[in-house]
């Protein structure tokens, strides 16, 4: 009952927090309560987890005609992603402290949490489509009223582009129901479907938009660019780790003879947005769509150790998305500040922020140099599980993932070289880049996470490395 | 029947009390009455019709949107022609024969001629026009169709089922439905409709668009049934061309439109596009609740919507996208309203809409059909377009001077509370649509 609770309960205080509470205010407090007492919760499903396979939750709202039943099962990958997404909404409500129209903004966050919950928990396919859809609602709004100059192009296409994957993937479902009667993700055999080809491309499609992998990604640079910072860490952080999950949940472990028929396209699709990715933000002298396109290079990675159909691939995989939630939110919300105080989106004029405010500018080195890789930061571990799971599983040519590598220390360093460092641009020098300490210390945190799993990883992978021991599928995965 | 009995003599009575303070409550209290009737399954006493649990169902929905109506309305007379239409709901839903359908048919019809006959401009006048002249029309290819399956059939009262169809007869029966297809705003037979529910009072476009229609199509699919199967190789080509054509066209007009009842007229097209699509699953078992769920849905947000146009516009048609701009502003709890209505007829989850697009479309995929279902799904992703561009005007947007909105009373809104819980309530619990069936009780 109190899994039940965790999903609708915050859509009902969400509606009660937007009506009532905004001559009061507290509305913050409240979505911190909620998102700290949703992490302890996701803490103890994790440690009263089975040793393997799933453990049940519970089963409500029984509708056996159209299978229409939510059955709530964790297994310790859905449990790691319930950790990442309270962490991130933790995060995301501190770095969104003095954020205006406060009773709607956490209404909003707050809502968003009831299904994003749902998702990871519920194995029945039409429930994980429904909150798949639901967390839609409250992104849409937070670009929407909080975003940028262009924020309603962006919160229309982000609306629209996300939609059409939910419908290609409502379809597969459905074809799922047919040719298995059931909708039950664990009770779905691939030997039993008739057109197994044909749903998992429409699952890989939609999943890819989400992701996303290109050529599907072209509504992310512009809602990441026209978000407000931390709603852009939220979107990098939680969203696009949906896809990856889907892809990992239904593409892969679902559908695994088809997965390994065509695990070159994911293997092309994760080069090609790899690359692209990174050329595209060495070209960019938007700070902030710079660092929208190193995640979606990141993503490129998560995508080729998916391909790499194994059992180290996968878990390096979940490594690079936690990874990536950690790396990327810092690099969004200090590159939303340096917006905020210079009312400039351009690199070029910035430039000196090191003098005038060292300890958010280290802040922004530390987040940048482990996004390209430095040793001793998560960024480093993931990039080189990636690359070793996906030479072991195609080839030593591979290695040229470590090109994509080299591109993004270029564009980092160079970021660094006309952002922090270098000549104070006049600009700058008018700044003031005083910000509001609950910000800083979840910035701080999260920096000293990116730096403990990188010296420790052992912590994380031990948890990780269960997340697929209990799968047994084709291509060597054991 | 008792509830038709009793919903015909407070149609009539009701009219003898209007400008008393005794109306609204005479009314609430009558269809409170006969939706209690419905519940407790008082018995069909008549040939011809006979009571299932999903029409049941699906009269306690017309009538509880039908008291959201009689709350939110401020003119007594079309209170008193929606008791009218929610009489003939009954027959028109109970009735197993060709002959019963036709005669409630007209009976809605005729009444709705009488509901858009209120009018207060020229713009108004336009749209009831348009409508009364389709209207005669669709009645006279009825009437052809009935005259010409008599003419094959010999016999006048016969319901669908159980008998075998001539050529004549099948003549008949398409002339007949290209007839009611007019009123269910199918293309090509849909164009009055844009015209004609964007132009008249919204509240009257609530009741035809969101009541009637639904109800036609119920009563059409639950009539019809068993001829769509017996020529299913002709009518699926048929059946899968127009319906593909109303919901792609629907969803294509609406996106232009800068009014919103017009935007609404469209959507109400392509709506009426998903519906007919169920046509072409007719043999699934999901079919007659995937049609019913969606018809459900429709009553809730459909009048919903149209009511809250009445009310923020104080009764004129031509509120425009710039008049509803920056409305959170104005009246939060309105803009939810309309957000969430709005979001559950683009298919939005936990909303009723959802539900029944989703079973509808499913109903689609179990026929062997899916390319059918993909088209409608992106169809769905289509009219994101400009149901989210209505809600960006409302909460993106800030708001114009000239606006013309006006505050909405408080009834009003209590009316919403009621249409928003139908939206939410099938949203959620589906076990209330899936026991039900349409065998005969």
């Amino acid at each position: 009952m109190i899994y039940l609770l965790t999903i609708f309960l915050p859509m009902l205080l969400a509606g009660y927090i937007y009506l009532f509470t905004r001559r009061i205010g507290g509305a913050k407090y409240i979505a911190l309560a909620l998102f700290v007492a949703l992490f302890i919760e996701a803490w103890l499903t994790y440690t009263n987890l089975l040793p393997s396979g799933y453990t049940m939750l519970g089963s409500y709202l029984d509708v056996k005609r159209f299978d229409f039943v939510l059955t709530l099962q964790v297994d310790r990958f859905s449990v790691i992603m319930l950790l990442l997404v309270s962490v991130l909404l933790i995060f995301v409500t501190l770095t969104s402290w003095s954020v205006k129209h406060q009773s709607a903004y956490f209404s909003l966050l707050i809502f968003f949490a009831g299904p994003i919950f749902g998702l990871f928990m519920s194995t029945n396919l039409l429930w994980f489509f429904i909150f798949w859809e639901l967390t839609l609602i409250p992104i849409y709004f937070l670009i929407g009223i909080w975003g940028d100059k262009q924020r309603i192009f962006a919160a229309m296409k982000f609306f629209i582009y996300t939609h059409l994957a939910s419908m290609l993937m409502l379809l597969a479902f459905f074809l799922l129901y047919k040719q298995s009667t059931t909708f039950d993700m664990t009770q779905i055999k691939e030997g039993a479907l008739t057109t197994p080809a044909l749903i998992w491309w429409l699952l890989f499609i939609a999943f890819a938009i989400k992701m996303p992998l290109f050529p599907f990604h072209t509504w992310l640079p512009i809602a990441h660019v026209e978000a407000p910072a931390p709603v852009s860490s939220l979107l990098a952080g939680v969203l696009l780790k949906m896809g990856a999950y889907g892809m990992i949940r239904l593409v892969v472990l679902m559908l695994p003879h088809q997965a390994q028929k065509y695990d070159y396209i994911i293997l092309i699709l994760g080069l090609a947005t790899l690359f692209y990715a990174a050329f595209m933000a060495l070209y960019t002298t938007h700070i902030k769509k710079m660092v929208a396109y190193s995640s979606i290079s990141h993503m490129g990675l998560v995508a080729i150790a998916i391909s790499a159909l194994s059992f180290s691939g996968l878990s390096s995989a979940l490594f690079e998305m936690i990874g990536h939630a950690l790396i990327i939110s810092i690099l969004f919300v200090i590159a939303g500040i340096f917006h905020e105080k210079t009312g400039s989106w351009q690199m070029g004029d910035m430039g000196g922020i090191m003098q005038k405010a060292p300890y958010l500018a280290t802040l922004f080195v530390i987040g940048g140099l482990a996004a390209l890789g430095l040793p001793s930061t998560i960024g480093f571990i993931g990039e080189l599980s990636v690359l070793i799971s996906a030479i072991m599983a195609h080839g030593v040519w591979l290695a040229v993932i470590a090109a994509a590598s080299l591109l993004s220390a270029g564009y980092f360093i160079w970021a660094f070289r006309r952002v922090i460092y270098g000549k104070q641009s006049k600009v700058v020098a008018l700044t003031n880049f005083a910000i509001h300490p609950v910000v800083f210390g979840a910035l701080a945190i999260f920096a000293i996470l990116v730096i403990a799993f990188g010296i420790f990883p052992q912590f994380l992978f031990s948890g990780i490395d269960r997340a697929f021991d209990t799968y047994h599928l084709l291509g060597g995965l054991a | 029947m008792s509830a038709f009995v009793l919903m015909f003599f407070a149609t009539l009575f009701s009219l003898a009390l209007h400008r008393t303070f005794v109306f609204k409550p005479f009314v609430l209290l009558m269809i409170v009455l006969s939706g209690f009737l419905i519940f407790l399954k008082t018995p069909v006493l008549m040939y011809g019709f006979a009571q299932s649990s999903a029409t049941n169902l699906f009269l306690l929905v017309i009538f509880i949107a039908l008291l959201a109506f009689t709350l939110s309305e401020d003119k007594e007379i079309n209170i008193t022609q929606s008791l009218f239409i929610g009489a003939a709901s009954v027959l028109l839903l109970r009735g197993t024969t060709l002959l019963t359908f036709v005669f409630s048919f007209e009976a809605v019809s005729i009444i709705s001629f009488a509901v858009v006959g209120h009018i207060r401009s020229s713009i108004q006048a336009d749209g009831a026009v348009k409508m009364f002249i389709s209207g005669a029309l669709a009645t006279a290819l009825i009437v052809l169709g009935l005259a010409l399956f008599t003419f094959g059939g010999g016999n006048f009262n016969l319901s669908l089922s159980n008998i075998h169809f001539n050529a004549l007869m099948e003549v008949g029966l398409w002339v007949m439905l290209a007839g009611i297809f007019y009123k269910l705003t199918i293309v090509p037979m849909h164009s009055w409709a844009a015209d004609s529910y964007a132009n008249i009072k919204p509240s009257s476009a609530a009741l035809l668009s969101g009541i009637a229609k639904s109800v036609v199509f119920v009563a059409v699919l639950k009539l019809f049934e068993p001829f769509f199967i017996q020529t299913l190789h002709v009518s699926i080509f048929i059946l899968i061309v127009l319906s593909v054509l109303t919901m792609t066209l629907g969803n294509i007009l609406a996106m232009f439109q800068k009014r919103v009842g017009k935007m609404l007229a469209y959507s109400s097209i392509a709506q009426a596009g998903y519906m007919l699509m169920v046509f072409i699953a007719v043999k699934d078992s999901y079919a007659q609740i995937g049609l019913l769920y969606l018809a459900i849905a429709y009553v809730f947000m459909q009048t919903a919507l149209y009511l809250l146009l009445d009310n923020i516009g104080g009764g004129i048609s031509d509120i425009t996208l710039d008049d509803v701009k920056g409305l959170v502003k104005k009246d939060r709890l309105v803009s939810l309203f309309f957000a969430i209505q709005i979001f559950s007829l683009a298919g939005v989850p936990l909303l009723a809409g959802f539900m029944g697009k989703a079973i509808a479309t499913y109903a689609v995929v179990d026929a062997g059909y899916w390319i059918v279902a993909l088209i409608a799904l992106l169809n769905s992703t289509f009219s994101i377009g400009y149901y989210g561009w209505f809600i960006k005007n409302i909460y993106f947007d800030h708001s114009v001077k000239q606006s013309r909105v006006i505050s909405v009373s408080t009834s009003a809104k209590i009316a919403q509370i009621i249409l928003l819980g139908g939206t939410l309530f099938f949203g959620i619990f589906a076990f209330a649509v899936f026991h039900t069936s349409f065998c005969s009780l």
